[in-house]
């Protein structure tokens, strides 16, 4: 399995934070929410200066490119459970 | 000091709720359910509004004060603030994940066909560090 962690963060701060976690994220920077856009999930003046933000989401996607299992946040305090990511990329 | 035992309740009750929230932050069961620290809020006024109905000193108005307070808040933040918008109708279980190509930590790009046949993607689009 392979994670992207997608942001508008430049990418520096994004390897900082990788290794700061030690995570096996590959972070890829969307400096102007350009792909995000293109998936639907930009929050308008979401940010703390009215600037537009990244709806948190979770896409599991199979070897064949097609989105298996979803998860967009409504809340941003809540996000999916590792597990439950886990077990849906299980197998695919 | 024991009169005002369901005041001193109230406030553990109300602070531990909101320490303990983010005290487990990482742990999703408990992240993933705000409702927690609002029960918690609501709790301890309910103590607090007993304790200044028996008895409406100070301490125990204080303490049903804060108590309201933090529920107040806490649902604005819950029910309101944190609420986000419904995304764009692209994303679809079943359908192809629109392809891009974005740089990577060091600028390599990485496209997301480039992991077709090879093994399963996970995307995670996140706020980042503002």
């Amino acid at each position: 399995m392979q994670i992207l962690a997608i942001s508008p963060d430049p990418n520096e701060r994004s390897q900082t934070l990788a290794q700061k976690l030690r995570a096996r994220y590959r972070f890829l920077a969307d400096r102007d929410l350009a792909v995000t856009r293109r998936y639907g999930l930009v929050h308008s003046r979401g940010g703390p200066s009215g600037e537009d933000v990244p709806i948190p989401t979770t896409v599991v996607i199979d070897r064949r490119g097609v989105v298996r299992w979803l998860k967009i946040a409504d809340n941003y305090q809540v996000r999916p459970d590792p597990a439950d990511v886990a077990r849906a990329a299980r197998g695919l | 000091m024991m009169r005002f035992a369901p005041a001193i309740l109230s406030v553990a009750v109300t602070l531990g709720a909101a320490f303990a929230y983010f005290w487990f932050l990482r742990v999703p069961a408990i992240r993933n359910h705000p409702g927690l620290y609002l029960t918690g809020f609501a709790l301890g006024a309910a103590i607090a509004a007993v304790a200044v109905w028996r008895s409406a000193r100070w301490p125990n108005i204080a303490a049903l004060a804060l108590s309201v307070a933090l529920l107040v808040l806490g649902a604005y933040f819950n029910f309101v603030f944190a609420r986000l918008p419904a995304a764009g109708a692209v994303l679809k279980v079943g359908e192809a994940a629109p392809d891009f190509t974005l740089p990577d930590a060091t600028g390599a790009p990485v496209t997301l066909a480039s992991f077709r046949d090879q093994r399963p993607v996970v995307l995670v689009f996140y706020r980042g560090y503002w």
